[in-house]
């Protein structure tokens, strides 16, 4: 039930070999980051609505300890330290340049971390406990994408899902924190895995790791063949290693030869994606009623002193896990939250760590567009590496003279923004950013149709 | 605390990017034709070097006025301007006077390449244009008075020899050209080493093949383009019993790895790279046998530049995934 498969799976086409350069971090464990002075929580840090505080000023709260609700379509917050919790104000924000926020000082008066005893009844929780318990958890896709994973199985179930794929795949140079993660709680993963499987209807769980993981492959496997629930069959699948082998359409191929449509989700063919360390997320608080209070990130790239795997509380500041990374070197250039291929770059490093942020990574040299870019030169080699098969020279070329509009057939609303042809252009063109544009575009262009 | 820290320049993502770039690819271009290039020199004499000068130097001063005068950016150093004159130059007679070289490589950047909007925006492969222009401008130096091989800088082989191969094939058939090319080093070993009249850098296909390894190599071109081309000329030589001597000859190797895969003027997918390439072989068998020219490639490779962008829009990629079909 458990052998991982022979041979290696992969997506259809297109793809890029970036260097892995996950050396710095691969071999080193998982440490946790001392515990901050502050923390800072952005009342919104995922898709849908912000939180709604339920603690006030001054009050004491305890490492564990709801502090905002999540409302009908949020997730709520916890305090990922014991503290004294200060005013909502407007605080910096990765991502938004300043957002309404609770702070927590620390105060070990504030006692110490709550206690989560086991529920025995774990396995076998109703269909809404698991829900709601996901939901007070306060869980997100911690792949990156920080969508609600409450309302993701929620959606899953209804579209009548039968298949649970868990993207271990981590195809982003760079970061290895999901491999730390699979090494350090298989077994929770795997649970995590069946739980999950559960709640959505799937009937069979798929774990694709890509193959340059080899003792994460074995690690997962042992777990599963050591799963004593056995109702639902957990099987590894190896991948090439291979951007991007961990987006969802192309791991789904990889690992069912199912083809999500364009435009769709993988619901559309029977499939639910997660990310591995949401199931240990959901593992925790199904089993101990355990909310979401750290995160483990990656802390990495030639621009900083000690690249490290760091598990830090929500809301800990960037330049305190820096710090405990021994710093920036002086000729880092650029910082960005998440993969370098499809991470965002940052400003500043006073921002909180918020819940989608996998990885830091710090770069040094010329970054793109800094140095302007070329004409294209009709290599083709865009064409070669995009996944789906789009036409991201032709959609460049469109923008350019200002006929966005006629971009649709080259496949400007298809492009999920994986970066693939941006990567291989010699022209450094900003591919990826023209097809942005023309998506937009042609996006609002139906918008007024249909208005009007 | 937040003004002791430092701040990082924004850019978007992706934020990693590969080691290729445009100039690197045109320069890897340059200097897998390097060999070829002095090759000629060597077999053709010093008259051939001037020639090559001379083509590389107005092929860049063009550029460079023109982008002054247009106030543009100068990309002098992209090497693509180097690379129209070296390409111009090793299709041309070696005994070509180089003002005449300098004024063909002129017309291929000024109204080959500047006048579309430079790099990337030309129709036509810029020295097939400057080549034309030469054979329309100074027909009798472009076709006649080919200089003879002297290895070692000697004595020519054949003191008397005004005509290539093709020509000789063309106009006196195949015995005549065999006995123009065979002495002293046989007709195959004279074909594909170089001792023999030809353009600059056609006459050794050995050094041409070389130069052209070394691009697929290093991944630049793929065979989709020469191996159709070559299909193509075969195809339409066979019924002249002598495909060998087509293949193994002319500007058809320069062609089919240098000029037929220029990135800007040939199309990007494989299946429409491998349409254009049969056309260009088709197109040169006939121009060789019916036409009016011992030597086709040039004006094969320059009608199929037309159908280029065309080809592309008529061979996409395919998709693999369309919207709202699951599979
Ligand atoms: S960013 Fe879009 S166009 Fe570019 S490779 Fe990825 S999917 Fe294709
Ligand atoms: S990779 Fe860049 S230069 Fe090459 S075809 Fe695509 S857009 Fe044009």
């Amino acid at each position: 039930m458990t052998t991982a498969t022979s041979s290696l799976h992969t997506f259809g086409r297109g793809g890029i070999h970036p260097g892995p350069h996950k050396e710095a971090t691969a071999s080193r464990e998982i440490e946790d980051l001392p515990t901050p002075s502050e923390v800072v929580l952005p009342l919104l840090q995922h898709l849908g609505e912000p939180a709604e505080p339920c603690v006030k000023k001054g009050e004491m709260v305890r490492r564990g300890q709801k502090i905002a609700e999540g409302g009908k379509t949020g997730v709520p917050l916890h305090a990922p330290i014991s503290g004294k919790i200060k005013p909502v104000d407007k605080r910096p924000h990765p991502t938004m340049a300043i957002a309404m926020s609770l702070a927590i000082g620390a105060n070990v008066d504030a006692g110490p971390e709550l206690e989560f005893p086991e529920d025995p009844e774990w396995r076998n929780l109703p269909l809404e406990e698991s829900l709601s318990r996901v939901r007070e958890a306060g869980i997100v896709g911690l792949g990156g994408a920080a969508f609600p994973t409450w309302r993701k199985l929620e959606f899953a179930r209804a579209a009548k899902v039968d298949l649970l794929v868990m993207n271990g795949a981590e195809c982003e140079p760079y970061l290895t924190s999901d491999y730390r993660v699979m090494l350090a709680y298989p077994t929770e993963i795997v649970e995590g895995s069946v739980l999950i499987a559960k709640i959505a209807g799937a009937k069979k769980v798929l774990i694709g790791v890509e193959s340059d993981k080899p003792d994460a492959i074995e690690a997962i496997g042992k777990a599963a063949a050591a799963l004593t629930d056995r109702s639902i069959p957990v099987e590894v699948v190896p991948c090439v290693a291979r951007y991007p082998q961990g987006a969802e359409k192309q791991l789904v191929f990889a690992v069912s030869g199912r083809t999500v449509p364009a435009r769709q989700l993988p619901s559309a063919v029977g499939v639910l994606v997660q990310n591995v360390a949401t199931a240990q997320a959901v593992y925790d608080a199904l089993r101990y009623r355990k909310p979401l209070l750290d995160r483990i990130l990656t802390v990495t790239g030639p621009g900083i002193v000690q690249p490290r795997n760091v598990r830090a509380p929500l809301g800990a500041s960037l330049a305190d896990i820096v710090e405990f990374c021994g710093g920036i070197k002086p000729e880092t250039h650029r910082m960005v939250a998440g993969g370098p291929m499809m991470g965002r770059s940052l400003p500043r490093l006073d921002v909180p760590l918020i819940k989608g942020m996998n990885g830091l990574v710090m770069l040094t040299g010329r970054g793109p567009l800094e140095d302007g870019f070329g004409a294209c030169i009709r290599c083709g080699r865009c064409l070669d590496a995009c996944p789906l098969g789009l036409e991201p020279d032709q959609v460049s070329v469109r923008v350019e003279v200002g006929r966005t509009l006629d971009c649709e057939p080259h496949g400007a609303l298809d492009c999920y923004e994986c970066g693939c042809c941006s990567y291989v252009c010699p022209s450094s063109r900003p591919l990826v950013q023209f097809m942005q544009v023309a998506k937009s575009a042609l996006r609002r262009a139906a918008a007024t149709r249909s208005a009007s | 605390m937040s003004e002791t820290h430092p701040t990082f320049v924004l850019s978007p993502g992706p934020h990693l990017h590969t080691e290729e770039s445009t100039s690197k690819i045109m320069w890897w271009v340059n200097g897998s034709l390097a060999p070829a290039a002095l090759w000629g020199v060597f077999v053709f004499g010093i008259n051939a070097a001037f020639v090559i000068l001379a083509s590389i130097a107005g092929a860049v001063l063009t550029e460079f006025v023109s982008q002054k005068a247009l106030g543009r950016r100068p990309t002098l150093m992209d090497g693509s301007a180097v690379c129209t004159g070296l390409l111009l130059a090793l299709t041309v007679n070696p005994n070509l006077p180089a003002w005449q070289a300098f004024l063909g490589s002129m017309f291929a950047i000024g109204l080959g390449k500047m006048i579309f909007g430079g790099l990337g925006f030309n129709l036509f492969n810029p020295a097939l244009l400057g080549r034309a222009f030469l054979m329309a401008t100074f027909p009798l130096n472009m076709t006649s008075g080919w200089a003879t091989p002297r290895p070692w800088f000697g004595v020519p082989l054949d003191a008397v020899t005004t005509a290539t191969p093709l020509a000789v094939l063309k106009e006196q058939g195949f015995e005549a050209a065999v006995k123009l090319v065979s002495s002293p080093v046989g007709l195959w070993n004279a074909l594909a080493l170089g001792f023999r009249p030809g353009s600059i850098g056609e006459v050794s296909l050995l050094l041409v093949a070389i130069g052209g390894a070394a691009l697929l190599a290093r991944r630049i071109i793929t065979l989709a383009i020469p191996l159709s081309v070559l299909a193509g000329v075969a195809l339409s030589t066979l019924h002249t019993g002598v495909p060998m001597l087509h293949l193994m000859s002319g500007g058809f190797w320069i062609g089919a790895f240098y000029m037929a895969t220029d990135y800007v003027t040939s199309p990007s997918t494989t299946r429409a790279q491998i349409a254009f390439g049969l056309m260009i072989g088709l197109l040169t068998g006939m121009i060789r046998v019916y036409g009016g020219y011992p030597e086709g490639i040039c004006y094969a490779i320059l009608i199929a530049n037309a159908m280029a962008p065309a080809l592309d829009l008529w061979f996409r990629p395919k998709r693999t995934a369309i919207a709202g079909s699951p599979s």
